[in-house]
């Protein structure tokens, strides 16, 4: 078990668990947002049961002076607003952590023996304030008092929360956090962490995956935005449906087979269209995906995972439909999948997903999991002034003649003019189609092979254009990992650790899943003394395009499938583990 | 403003001789001249089926969507281009089978377009089987002991799940089905057009003569009254009909069941949608105001 303070970064972590609908993720959402006003990174880490109530839900909060990259591992101080926090999360506590909680509800002796309890009497103060509703508000006052950081910033948040509801409410709030901070403060002088507010940060905002692709779609132009419902990806819904005013159609339909199909309707008018969903919705879509391929239609498709199959794990994280996601549909036709590894990745590539569906005319999918989705994260703003719109060949206004809709061409882009332009007569055809777009004339053979030879020429200008994988660390390192999505943060993580304890590792990760840039990975792997795959699903299917696309295995992989994200610690054991084995000599398969 | 010659395609039909999709196909070119819509003003979208065979033929800005998700694609049309007259045309299985679920949400979102229903009772396309307007007891290869269920009753749906304008017609009067048209044109709102459309082919059942010896104008009726949705659901009931009617005691009526004018469309509601969205994508779009909520 690890010891308080000896965790080797100066973070902290702060872990709030109760009964679910009590409010704990906006509670532990209040406390980041706290903390990154006063110049500190925080990362969100929330589990929960796919329940309405009832559900045992959990918030860890990750903070510290420097920047990090993924979630907590263990808990420094927990806040447990009910016995069944003591007996589930407990055991994540350090060596010496603190336990915020209720006499009233929990008994000192179910406290885990390694803990020290700091008893505050969360209920009767919240009553005494306003209602047992401010019971998270005199927590969190009271995990700030115990690493003896200010309240005042806390206290403006609450206003800033409330003022607006009522003067009263807020006033409440304000008192009863002031009493859960001296109640807390008493123990204070036994508990050795402290936290400091950073004079003179820069500015910076709290975003889950979904905020950052929502605010990527946003700055790209988006002009229609269609969903159903699905974990983890609703809330894109929610941000775009809140954001209708900004110019954007949102339309919440009536199955994902719907929300496809309309969105490569609103590509035929011009319109910068996407929809996002989970791996379930997706199977919904996939039929119209494929429509939007051979109708050669520039659509965004946002796939969130979540353990699958069927309703499988709604709340929990995943990536197990990258080879879903690369062949959904049948039949044979260009796509490309970028898959961002955090927020600001996340931003960056929705925009840029905008402009690849235009310069291709063919679907871009953009590829993450509830670990991405979820879970919030203190970044820089993201840089706008990068965002750049190209529409490809569409023609939106004025005149074309003799117009042919899927005209051959060389790089296989066949100017697009939109309903509107003069002379843009067209058949968009879900059948194979002629140069004009004519189902009778798709069956000749030569059309066939002129037309799906036309459409594939294009992932030879996707290769060009598509993201190239990005490295990290050194050169040469004792460990080299290749990886994609969200894993990344926890990789950063772990080789930052490993680093400290004079362990090199690199890491290669890959952006673009499709087309899959085999002459990077294979260049990285050919170098490598010890490879690494590590992915978060069971089969190992980034490993399976690695040995499609490049021929080559790596030398280890490791992989977790239990519904949730790697922690950094665990990904730093495998190369240690790795290291202490000879180079070259690990598997013994040769390359 | 294209004429009907300017409306055909160099590539012509390949309906079967006979077929009612002719008689659609020739009263829709005349409804659209009659409108008066340039091309730049007008799209059509098909579904699957052998109604869907006729994107080939109209010159247009036109899309052959999937099989069943015609409605979709248009509804995706329209809600991103309201300087479009959207057009959809469907078959029975296309539109009430696969697509039922989106002729049923169609309905009550009033999306501005028109939905034309080829409805021949049949599956031509794959071959003759039971559609989901076929005659209860009607034996096809997929239902050689006689279809069990009661046939889908796209009137009635419409009328309930509130479509502001139900109409059927009967392929076999042209001019009747392009007045039909032109009004369904014209309406403001979703408009839904059934159409009983002879199969000579596959179906031996509801053939030309058949429909011919039952159909009636309801406007020919005493109280018509198409104002009234509650009539107009009553007047859809009457359409029921199963194999061994005859033609005294089976009469199909056609023309206007409902019509209610002066209903916000589904674009009536999105004041974003004043322009084509487009638009929207010329340049970055200013997020700082979205990026500081978040701070």
């Amino acid at each position: 078990m690890a010891q308080l303070g000896e965790r080797g970064t100066p973070d902290i972590s702060i872990r709030i668990g109760g009964p679910a609908g009590a409010g704990i993720k906006a509670a532990g959402q209040s406390l980041a947002r706290t903390f990154m006003r006063e110049g500190l990174w925080t990362m969100d880490l929330t589990e929960y049961p796919s329940l309405i109530r009832g559900g045992h839900n959990v918030i860890t909060v990750r903070v510290g002076p420097k920047p990090f990259f993924s979630h907590a591992v263990d808990v420094d101080i927990l806040i447990a607003l009910d016995r069944l926090t003591v007996e589930k999360d407990g055991p994540s506590l350090v060596e010496g952590g603190a336990v915020v909680y209720d006499p009233a509800s929990v008994e000192a002796a179910t406290l885990p023996s390694h803990a020290r309890g700091v008893p505050v009497q969360l209920d009767e103060i919240a009553k005494r304030n306003g209602g047992v509703i401010m019971r998270n508000t005199v927590a969190m006052a009271a995990a700030l008092a115990l690493l003896r950081f200010p309240l005042e910033p806390f206290e403006s948040a609450l206003h800033a929360q409330f003022d607006s509801k009522s003067a009263e409410v807020a006033e409440g709030n304000v008192r009863a956090a002031r009493e859960g901070h001296a109640e807390a403060w008493k123990h204070a002088d036994d508990f050795p962490l402290r936290l400091s507010p950073v004079p003179g940060a820069p500015e910076r905002v709290l975003v889950d995956g979904n905020d950052a692709v929502c605010l990527g779609a946003l700055a790209a132009g988006i002009g229609f935005y269609a969903a159903y419902p699905m974990t983890p990806a609703s809330t894109l819904l929610h941000y775009m449906a809140r954001h209708e005013g900004d110019g954007v159609v949102v339309k919440h339909v009536e199955d994902e087979i719907a929300a496809m199909n309309m969105v490569v309707g609103a590509a035929f008018t011009g319109a910068r269209a996407m929809c996002a969903t989970s791996g379930g919705g997706f199977s919904l879509m996939a039929e119209a995906f494929g429509l939007a391929g051979v109708t050669e239609s520039a659509v965004v498709v946002g796939v969130f995972s979540r353990p699958g199959p069927a309703t499988g794990m709604p709340t929990w994280t995943e990536q197990g439909d990258l080879q879903f996601v690369i062949h959904a549909a049948q039949g044979e036709f260009p796509r490309v999948v970028l898959a961002p590894g955090d927020r600001d990745d996340a931003f960056h590539l929705t925009w840029q997903a905008f402009n690849l569906a235009d310069r291709l005319q063919t679907p871009v999918v953009l590829l993450g999991d509830s670990y991405l989705s979820d879970n919030r994260q203190s970044v820089l703003p993201f840089e706008t002034a990068r965002v750049t719109i190209d529409r490809g060949e569409t023609i939106t206004e004025g005149e074309v003649s003799d117009y042919l809709r899927y005209r051959d061409t060389p790089d296989g882009i066949s100017p697009r003019a939109i309903p509107g332009v003069k002379g843009a007569e067209q058949l968009v055809n879900s059948y194979e189609h002629d140069e004009y777009g004519w189902g009778q004339e798709g069956e000749r053979a030569e059309v066939r092979v002129q037309q799906d030879e036309k459409r594939m020429r294009k992932m030879e200008l996707a290769r060009t254009l598509a993201p190239a994988p990005v490295a990290f660390g050194p050169l040469e390192a004792d460990v080299s990992i290749v990886s994609f999505g969200s894993t990344k943060g926890p990789i950063r993580d772990a080789m930052d650790e490993l680093a400290a304890e004079g362990v090199s590792a690199n890491f290669l990760q890959v952006v673009t899943c499709w087309p899959f840039p085999a002459r990077e990975v294979s260049g990285f792997l050919a170098v490598a003394k010890r490879s690494l795959v590590v992915e978060n699903n069971y089969t190992g299917q980034l490993e399976q395009l690695i040995r499609q696309e490049c021929l080559m295995e790596p030398d280890d992989r490791l992989h977790r499938y239990d519904g949730r994200a790697f922690t950094y610690a665990q990904i730093a054991e495998k190369a240690r583990e790795m290291v202490r084995r000879p180079a070259r000599e690990l598997t013994g398969v040769t390359r | 403003m294209p004429t009907v010659a300017e409306l055909e395609q160099a590539c012509k039909p390949t309906w079967c001789p006979g077929c009612g999709d002719f008689q659609m196909w020739k009263a829709l070119k005349q409804a659209i001249e009659n409108v008066g819509y340039t091309y730049e003003r007008f799209a059509v979208v098909w579904g699957i089926g052998n109604a869907g065979n006729g994107a080939d033929f109209l010159r247009c800005q036109g899309f052959h969507a999937l099989h069943g998700r015609a409605l979709p694609t248009a509804t995706g049309i329209a809600l991103t281009n309201p300087e479009l007259k959207v057009i959809v045309e469907m078959g029975d299985g296309d539109g009430y089978g696969i697509g039922g679920n989106h002729f049923l949400h169609s309905c009550r979102r009033n999306v501005e377009m028109v939905g034309i229903f080829h409805n021949n009772q049949i599956y031509g396309l794959t071959t003759g089987q039971a559609s989901p307007t076929s005659d209860q007891f009607m034996k096809t290869p997929s239902t050689p002991g006689g279809v069990i269920e009661e046939p889908v009753n796209p009137v009635g749906v419409a009328v309930a799940q509130g479509a502001t304008f139900v109409a059927r017609t009967f392929s076999g009067d042209v001019a009747y089905t392009q007045s039909i048209y032109e009004q369904a044109l014209r309406h403001h709102g979703f408009a839904v057009v059934d159409v009983f459309q002879p199969c000579p082919t596959w179906n031996k059942n509801n053939t030309f003569k058949w429909y011919a010896e039952r159909v009636y104008k309801l406007e020919d009726e005493p109280g018509y009254d198409p104002d009234s949705r509650v009539w107009a659901f009553e007047k859809s009931l009457s359409t029921f009909h199963d194999l061994t009617c005859a033609p005294d005691s089976c009469r199909l009526p056609v023309g206007v069941f409902y019509r209610e004018e002066g209903v916000p469309t589904y674009q009536d509601r999105l004041p974003q949608l004043a322009q084509p969205m487009w638009r929207q994508a010329r340049k970055p779009r200013d997020i700082s105001r979205a990026m500081r909520a978040l701070g």
